[in-house]
This record gives structure tokens, sequence and C-alpha cells, in this order.
């Protein structure tokens, strides 16, 4: 036993020594893998801080990275001005369109310089819009422009695009960012190592990115609009809203995207303004026709009646939206006004639309017709609480009118099988043209196919009008045709459309020049409050 | 590796628990206390103050406590206070329900393990020592991620996850019981296998086992929390303390507390409750068991 | 005899032991990454939808198949499994379809903080728990052990996230001392090892206070007990002092146990570790293993996992080779 106890007391504190050697070959391996940065505009005084959740996959255009512009490391042909109007970029002059609708022409500027030095020429474009045709590259984009038969260079200057078909709002399609043909030379587009390091046109070029951290752009002194204001941006990615809240608050961010109810904390408070941006993302209940209950268009008038927006604004986006009574969003030329509904429920049009219908209120509160109840399961995914706090409101409303609805929290892969039968909570919406989502969202010849028209709504009346939105020049005949198919829908309700969302950013009161525009769904890197972040200056 | 459940052979068992202080009897009151309350309002809840899952009402939203709220209103409007106790209802039902899968998969490979030793035995202790190797919380993620997010899958994740420890107690106490006599004795006597197996190992094994499954409630209810803070946790407009945290934390920083605090001290007061209670009853056991069921 | 020659005499044999150890973890290693894949085609996720992100309302169902078969992902199982551990083989661990990069270089940018952050808390936590375990065992059920044992069983029932929070909340909000997130200062050019170890701080803490009383609570006892055994019960006898016999006998017996544990505890760490990742928005691995999950991303997930079990294994092999020198009644053939 003494011998025994004497090793003990030999054996060398052997935790500690380990401890430390593992701790200084773990600083090695985490030193070795920091990226080395060169020096850029970041770090000076006057570099501006944004924060925001969404971080891009990638920083290339043709896999979807900042498609409708506005991407800060990319031009496109167009690009588009405070009020979301077109205005000429990398093209000369807007580019022009033939007497038949099918063929584009743009002549490009001149002097325009890649960030690497290297002069931009109509084979750029070319190879750009190719690649996103090329069915070897994992690019989405491909579906929107399915319209492009060809693309083609007659001269350096010049890019020549063929249509399959006329399509009205095909210049919307032409922000796209441009990429330097040379940089994909002999590689795969979709691994290149362009993606991560992206060279463009663009006010700013990438000094450094850490997904998951952040993103340094530096200005770019030839851009051809003139040089940036700023010596740079960083671009923090903070997924979650509560610790980028706290980050703004900690003084970290010049400006920062964070919900409606986070942002109201800095309502008044000195130092911050809060800026609540309009946008054309809007969210409504999908109410499939292939569902007994909700294929009934009195239950539908029913609920859309019932449903109090006005509630849902101020009590689950905090304020920051509108009512919504249809996908063209109201601040877009193409909005019909007599759709416009009241904002506060009226349960008693409800009552009244089901009751003659013959749906009658069983013993339990819920209304019933010939055997069957009226009962639904709403569909809401899982990580999105604004959807699923919608999902909960119309719940509510649905059973003051003696609808029952079951909410369902669900994952997307589970949502997508069941989206013929059972309600969804939806949400998209660009400010752009009225035909980029509604087209397929409504149009019945995409009935059924995946997230095009999933609840198979058919309208003759509404096709035809979508189709001559899309066909026609005409900017009269395309506003006719865009009021007929909101009041069809307005009359079908396929869908009750809730509210429009207002993107809700805090920014301190030190910089200036900020110039908010009607926003996307699709926010991030590209496209959020700072699209004009080049024009933006910061008070020490 | 060294097998941890491979007792060293002089290891010094103790059976007698280490001398407590006066103060541990007050804690352990105060635990018994908050358990019963507790289990108690759990289980006359729904008689007394029935819940609709789904009701919100958007005109009372975040009303600070009051009498008729005694523990204020959440961002919809709901009450924060019945939630609550909704919430550690499911909570404690998910935990409890988990954590019996995790004692029944880790007791079967025990005993297995245990009483067929040999090949069988080396083979399944890898399986287990590989489990082991993998963060619980990834591991659990995974389970989630590939049945999709539900309660079947919160309790699958945390039942696959935690059956490690209990399958080595079962395993180690097994071989141990092997070599006491009284075991020699009862094989030596004719009886079979399955009878040495249920009439003299059984009650042996059975004390700890029931304790392993106590000490995993609190664990099971935390991984719930951790997976409902990522979003793959029980459907999220359900009440549950996990869910009821995530929804309340972006209240904290808008002033309204209470809607995250509470469920939180609910989880925390019932967790350490049962924490203690079960640490007093583990402090009798012998120390090797104890390093095992330290988690 | 000494300890010395004894413990060199008794890791003779650990080369072979290595060889053999490393026999039976490939085959383990291989049967769960067989599992992962396995799993994987078992996943009703579909990477491309998860691909295509919010642009998936837009995308058209030919273009999403189209990726698929770029991808390979609608390949037999048996097939994709080969191709995965031919490239392994040839040093190339795929292409994770959740990051659009290569599979190492997500490892080789993300897996040093995570490694950092998980080692430097563990260190803190081992040296911080061996002290104050050891006070409170050497005057068990006084004042200072009642309140460690209460703040162990406190800690032990919040969730870390939640700590996290609180932390951010006293520390950079209300207090102003620490960055609330992050690894660098937002405009930082590089990675400055101040300004990161500044920015690791709170993480650092959290975690290590998260995974405190487990080993706290585990080194009090083992101390407490051991302060029983008889030749510490000698050594009082004969005189020594107090101080000496409770760091140079007590705790070295206790520790013995607590080595080989803490490499069983890994895991755990690693699982707080992704948690605090989220909460402090730092680049580890964390939520790139979340993502991966939840985007069927396979050839990722497969190598985060592989790497982790790899690490831990590796760190239980140490753990028992240091234990066997130390303590002469574990043998390593055993």
């Amino acid at each position: 036993m003494a011998a025994r106890s004497l090793e003990y007391v030999m054996v060398k504190p052997l935790p500690a020594r380990v401890t430390a050697a593992a701790v200084a070959a773990l600083l090695a391996v985490a030193g070795c893998s920091s990226p080395t940065t060169s020096s850029g505009g970041a770090g000076d005084a006057g570099t501006l801080v944004v924060a925001t959740a969404g971080e891009p996959d990638t920083l290339n255009p043709v896999l979807n990275y900042g498609v409708d512009g506005a991407s800060l490391i990319f031009d496109g042909l167009v690009a588009r001005d405070a009020g979301n109007r077109l205005v000429p970029a990398l093209a000369r002059d807007l580019p022009t369109v033939s007497a038949d609708g099918r063929t584009v022409t743009a002549k490009l500027r001149e002097g325009v310089l890649f960030h690497d030095g290297t002069p931009l020429t109509a084979q750029d474009v070319v190879f750009t819009y190719r690649a996103v045709l090329d069915p070897k590259v994992d690019s989405t984009l491909r579906s929107d422009l399915d319209m492009l038969a060809s693309v083609t260079a007659p001269d350096p200057a010049t890019v020549v695009f063929t249509l399959k078909h006329p399509y009205a709002p095909f210049l919307q399609r032409l922000a796209l960012g441009i990429v330097p043909a040379k940089a994909f030379a002999g590689q795969d587009v979709n691994k290149a190592e362009f993606n991560r390091r992206p060279v463009g046109t663009g006010p700013y070029r990438v000094t450094a990115w850490t997904p998951g951290d952040r993103l340094v752009l530096a200005a770019y002194d030839r851009h051809w609009g003139g040089r940036p204001k700023n010596p740079g941006v960083v671009v923090a990615f903070v997924a979650d809203d509560n610790v980028r809240a706290q980050r703004m608050r900690a003084g970290e961010f010049d400006a920062a995207e964070l919900a409606p109810k986070l942002a109201t904390g800095f309502d008044g408070q000195g130092g911050y303004r809060v800026q609540r941006v309009p946008t054309a993302d809007y969210r409504g209940v999908m109410l499939p026709m292939g569902n007994p209950v909700t294929g009934d268009l009195a239950i539908r008038r029913a609920l859309n009646t019932a449903v109090d927006r006005q509630a849902m604004v101020t009590g689950v986006l905090g304020g920051a939206g509108e009512p919504a009574f249809g996908p063209v969003p109201p601040s877009s030329e193409f909005a019909e006004p007599s759709i416009v509904g009241r904002a506060a429920a009226d349960p008693a049009a409800a009552t009244a639309t089901l009751d003659a219908a013959g749906w009658r209120p069983g013993p339990d509160g819920i209304r019933a017709r010939g055997g069957r109840q009226a009962a639904f399961t709403l569909m809401y995914p899982a990580t999105d609480s604004l959807r699923k706090e919608l999902a909960l409101a119309v719940t509510a409303d649905a059973k003051k009118i003696g609808i029952r609805v079951t909410p369902e929290g669900l994952t997307w892969d589970a949502i997508t099988p069941r989206m013929k039968t059972d309600a969804l909570v939806m949400g998209y919406g660009t400010p752009y043209d009225p035909d980029f989502v509604s087209y397929k969202l409504f149009g019945s010849a995409f009935a059924g196919q995946g997230f095009f028209n999933p609840g198979s709504y058919r309208s003759a009346v509404a096709d035809r009008a979508l189709q001559q939105g899309r066909d026609s020049a005409d900017p009269a005949v395309r506003r006719a045709a865009y009021a007929t198919f909101q009041q069809q829908l307005a009359a079908d309700v396929p869908w009750v459309f809730l509210t429009y969302l207002q993107h809700t950013y805090v920014v301190k009161d030190t910089v200036a020049g900020v110039t908010p525009r009607v926003e996307p769904h699709e926010h991030d890197v590209a496209n959020s409050l700072w699209w004009n972040v080049h024009t933006w200056t910061k008070r020490p | 590796m060294t097998d941890l459940a491979r007792p060293p052979a002089t290891t010094p068992a103790r059976t007698h628990p280490p001398t407590r202080v006066r103060a541990g009897r007050l804690g352990a009151g105060v635990a018994v206390g908050v358990l019963a309350a507790a289990v108690a309002a759990c289980l006359l809840a729904p008689l007394l103050w029935p819940l609709d899952q789904s009701a919100v009402d958007l005109a009372r939203t975040r009303l600070a406590p009051s009498p008729d709220h005694l523990a204020g209103t959440d961002d919809l409007g709901r009450d924060v206070a019945l939630r609550s106790l909704y919430g550690l209802r499911v909570s404690l039902l998910v935990g409890a329900v988990a954590a019996g899968v995790a004692t029944v998969v880790g007791g079967l490979v025990g005993a297995v393990a245990g009483t067929l030793g040999g090949r069988l035995d080396r083979a399944l202790m890898r399986v287990v020592d590989t489990v082991a190797a993998l963060p619980h919380l990834l591991l659990g993620i995974f389970v989630v991620a590939m049945l999709r997010p539900g309660l079947g899958a919160v309790i699958a994740s945390i039942g696959l996850t935690h059956w490690l420890s209990t399958a080595r107690i079962v395993r180690s106490e097994l071989l141990s019981l092997r070599t006491r006599p009284f075991v020699d004795a009862a094989i030596s006597g004719g009886a079979s296998r399955t009878r040495v197996l249920t009439r003299h190992l059984l009650p042996h094994v059975l004390p700890r086992l029931a304790l392993a499954t106590t000490l995993m409630v609190p664990h099971a209810v935390w991984h719930e929390t951790a997976l409902s803070f990522l979003g793959l946790g029980l459907p999220p407009h359900l009440a549950s303390i996990g869910n009821m945290i995530n929804d309340g934390q972006r209240s904290l920083l808008t002033g309204a507390w209470w809607a995250s605090i509470v469920p939180g001290l609910l989880l925390v007061a019932v967790t350490l409750a049962l924490a203690v209670l079960t640490g007093r009853w583990r402090d009798r056991l012998d120390p090797r068991v104890r390093a095992e069921l330290h988690l | 005899m000494t300890a010395a020659t004894a413990g060199r005499r008794r890791l003779a044999g650990a080369g072979a032991v290595v060889r053999r150890r490393l026999l039976v973890a490939v085959p383990v290693l291989a049967a769960t990454s067989m599992g992962m894949f396995a799993l994987g085609a078992a996943s009703p996720i579909d990477p491309a939808q998860q691909y295509a992100g919010a642009a998936v309302f837009t995308t058209s169902e030919e273009n999403l198949a189209q990726i698929r078969a770029n991808w390979g992902v609608d390949d037999p199982l048996p097939v994709q499994y080969a191709r995965w551990i031919g490239n392994l083989l040839r040093g190339d661990l795929g292409w994770s379809t959740s990051r659009h990069e290569p599979v190492t270089s997500v490892l080789a940018a993300r897996a040093g903080w995570t490694l950092l952050l998980v080692g430097t808390a563990l260190a803190l936590v081992l040296v911080a728990s061996v002290l104050l375990g050891t006070l409170a065992a050497y005057r068990r059920g006084g004042w200072f052990d009642r309140a460690l044992r209460a703040a162990a069983y406190a800690v032990q029932s919040m969730p870390v996230f939640w700590i996290g929070l609180a932390a951010i909340a006293v520390f950079a909000l209300a207090l102003g001392w620490l960055p609330a997130g992050g690894l660098t200062d937002i405009t930082a050019t590089g990675t400055d090892p101040a300004d990161v170890a500044r920015h690791l701080v709170l993480p650092v803490t959290v975690l290590a206070i998260s995974q405190a009383p487990w080993f706290v609570l585990f080194v009090r006892d083992a101390v407490a007990e051991s302060l029983r055994d008889d030749h510490v019960l000698a050594a009082r006898a004969r005189g020594l002092p107090g101080r000496t016999v409770l760091f140079g006998h007590a705790l070295r017996t206790a520790l013995l146990p607590f080595l080989t544990l803490v490499g069983a505890h890994l895991p755990e760490l690693v699982g707080g570790a992704v948690l605090v990742e989220t909460v402090f928005s730092l680049p580890g691995l964390g939520a790139v293993t979340v993502a991966a999950a939840l985007g069927a991303d396979f050839p990722l997930l497969a190598a985060t996992t592989l790497a982790t079990a790899v690490v831990v294994l590796a760190a239980n092999l140490a753990t028992d080779l240091a234990y066997a020198a130390a303590d002469p009644r574990v043998r390593l053939d055993d």
C-alpha cells in the first residue's frame, strides 16, 4: 500500500501540461486558418458597417447572387433608381426592343473596367447569360429566363438577346450582374474559386469574405459611375435576431436590419433612427381548391372578410406593415385600388356569407354543411416565427365565425406534398413587374406544379389577363389586364392576402445618404436599405 | 479504451453515504415541496383552466403581470402563467417518456452485454464507445432532421442519444454481480440463466436504473429546449418550455421580460429540485456508479 | 523501483496498442460514415430545394431536377458511397451542397475556431474545477462547499444559450466591457490575436461555466473520497501539512479517473459549442453543421461527424495512455 501511494506522489501533474500543449496547438491551428487579408478600405474611418441575417451562399450572380441588381460588387446592363425605375448601367442606354418584341439589343457603355483592370466586352455579357442557361450550371435563375432563346455579340460593344416569345418585362431581367468570362476559362462555374472571391465592375471590390462572419468590401476607385463616397463597407452576418439587436445596441453597426418588434426598442432613442421600408413582400393564406372546405367559395370569401388585417399589422408586425388585398403592392403603378377592402375584421359580413351558403353552426360552434364540418389544416414553416404568428391570428379570427382551423408547424419537405389539400401561409413578391411571380403562382397552366400555383387555382379570366400583360408592350393595355387579374383574384379568393411587410432597419444618426426604396422579398447584401451605400457618408 | 464501465478491481466500495450537513435537509424539503407543487399544478391545470393552444388575442399583447394575468401576456396576447404550466407538462412528459425510451434501450443493451459477455459484449461496448464519441446534440439534430421536427422526433432524438450511460451502468453492475457469492450459489444450485437474471440480478440493478432514469429527465428537458432553440423542437405554436423561452427571447430586449423569464425560472426550479433529490439519492451509491451518473 | 521506470515499462506496449486501436477505429469510422449515408438516403429532404432557398418559389421542377442530376444525388446509395470513399482516399472530402464550396475548405476555415473555443474552454474548466472542487472537498459541508454545490446544480439547470444571452445582456450591453459577438472587431481587416482573445472571453467563459458543474462535482466527490483513502490517511497521520496532503496526495489520486472522464465528456462540450457559436455568431463548425443537417448536405455532415469522432477517439486514446502511464493498476493490453 505504501509503495503504491509513493508512486502516486511521483506522478507528474499531467493534465495541466497536456492541456497547455493542446491549447498552444489549437492556437496554432486557428492561426493558420485565419484569412490573410490585403489592406483594403476597411478599417479606415468612414467605413460603414451594416448587419443582416441573410448571408449569400455564393457571390456569383449566375448562381443567384443579387439577381435583381444592387449587388454592390456587380453591375447589370440596367439598374434601378430610388423609385425602382430602370436606368442604364453597363448598357449605354436602356436596351431597345424590336417591333415583334422578340429581339432586344443593348449597346455597352465604353471604358468600363472590372476590378482586376480588364475591360468589359460584350463577350462577358454573353458568357454570363449563357452560363445561366447552361444545364450543367446549378442556377435556379434559369427558370426566370425561360423565355430567352439565345444571346449573341455581333460586335464587342453590342449584345443581342433573342426571345422565344414576346415578353414585355424582359428589360427587368437585365439587372443581373455581369461576370468576366476570362475568370471562368476552363473552370466549372459551380465550383470556381470566383464564387467566393468574385471580380465585378461594381462600386465595391471584395477584400475578404469570412462565411458566417462578415464580407469586407473596399471602394473601387475606377468605377464607371465615380468613386464611392466612403472608403468601404463591411457586411456583418448575424443570423440571430436578438444577437443582432444586442450588437446594434452595443454600437457595433451603422445600420442593421431588425425584426419590427426589436426595432421599436430604438424608436425615440438618441443616436438612432428607425427606417420602415415599404416592400412588395406579402404574406397570405393559400387556400387549395383540392380541399372540400377551402375549395368552397363561401368559406374563402368569409375568411377573407373575417381576418383582422389591422390587428395583424399592429399586433404581429409591430406596426411595420400594411394590410394586403392582392399580389400587386400598393406602391406599384399596376395596383388596382378597387380591390382594397376593410382593414379591420367584419365578422357580421362573414357570418352572413356562410349563412347564405348553408354553413350552419353545429353544437360545438363549428359550422357544418351536409355533414361536413367547416374545418381545415393551416400549415406554416415551423422555423418562421412571423408565419407562425399569422397562422395563429388567422386561426383565432376563423374561430369567431365558426370555422375551425388547425395550425400545423412543419418543415418544407413535409409541407410540399400536402399543398394540394392543406392551406398554407405563404409569402413572396417583387416590386418590379406584376408578371414576375403572379404568372406562375396563379396561372392554371402551372396548377399543382411544386410551388407554382400549389392550390391549383384555375380561372380563364385570370389566365387571359396574365397572358395579355406578358405579351403586350403597351403600358395602358398592361395596366388594364392586371386590373382585371386583380379583380378576378379578389372575387375568387384563392389566397387570403393578409399583410405587406415593411422591412425595418435601425440606422445611426451619423449616417447620411440613406434613401429607402420599395424592397422585394429577398434582400441581404444585395437589395437592402444599403442598395445605394456608395452614396452614403458617415460623420465621425 | 480503458472502459469506464469496467471498475478498477481495487476501488474501495463505500456503502455509507458521506456525512451530510443539516442544511441539506432543508434543501431536500424545499425540493420535495417544489416538485409536489409542480406535479399537482400540472395535473390539475387542464381541469381548472383549459387552454386553447392556438388561441391568440392581438388586442392584449405584452401586458405586464397583473392579477388578471399573473405572469403577464406574451407577444400574441397569451397568458404566460398558464402556458408555462402547460409547457412544463409537455416538457416533463417529453422528458419522462424520452428518458424511459433511453432506459429501455440502454437497459437492453447493457443486459445483453453484461449477461452474455464475451465477444458480443466487446462488440456492443465498442458501439457504445462510438456513439459516445459523437456529440449528443449533433446526433440529436441529425435524428430530428431525418424524422422531421415533431413530438416523435424529439423523443427519438433524446432516446437515441441518452441510452449510453444506462447501458454502461447495467452492464458493469451485472458484471460485478456475476462474481458475487449469492449468484454463484444460485447458479450452482441449478437455477437457469433467465431465473438468475430475473430473480437475483434484476432486483439489484433496478434501483440504479430508476435513479439513472430520473437523473436523465432534466437532461431530456434540456435537450428538448436546445432543439427548440435551434428551431427543431416541438411544433412552435405548442406551449413547451423550450418554445416559450425561444419565443420570449425577443421580448426580453423590448422590455417584456416575463415572457421568457417565467418559463425559464419554472424549468430551473423543477430541474433543480429533481437534481437535489436525485443528488442525495446518488450520494448513497458507491462512487464508481456515481461517476457514471454524473452524466 | 521508481515510478518513472515503472511507467516506461508499462508504456513499452503503447505502440502496439495504438496500432491495434487504429485497426479497430477504421471499421468503426467506416461504419459510422456508412450509417450517415444510409440515414441520408432515407431523408425526406430535397437538397436541391434547400439549395434554391427562397428562389425555390420561382424555380421550375425541371430546373431542380437538372441540379440534382448535376450533383448525382439521385444515384443509388452504394454508388454515392463508393464515390465518396474513392474521393476520400484521394484526399478529397467532396463538395458541400449547402456551403457551395469544397468540404475541405469549409473545415479549414472553421474547424480551427471551434477547436480554439472548445480547447480554451476545456482548459479553463479543468483548471477551475480542479481548484474549486478540491477546496470544496477539503472543507466538505462548509459554506464554500454548500455554495459551490448549489451553484453547480443551479447552473446545470440552465440552458447554455440562456446563460449566453444573459452574459451578453450584462457584460456587453449593460456594462459595455466586452463585445457581444463576432470573432474580431467588425472593421478589423485581419485576425489580430489580441482582438480575437477579447472576443472569445465571453463565449469561452459561458461554455466553460455551462460545462463546469459536471467537472466540479466530480472533482469534489472524488477528492472527498480519496481524502479517506488509506495512503492519504497515512500521510496525514505522519503529520504532513494539510495543503501537502490535499494537493499532493488526495488530489493526485482523484485526478486519475478524472482524466479518463474528460475524454468521455468531450462530445458534450462540442454540443455546447454549437449553441455558444450560435449565440455569439462565431464562424465555427456549429452553424454549418446544423445547416448541413437541415439541408441534407451529406458530404459535409459526414466529414464533420467523422472529424469530431476522430478527435474524440484520439483524445480518449491519449487520456488512456496518460492514465496507464500514471496508474500501475491499469494494463494497456487489457
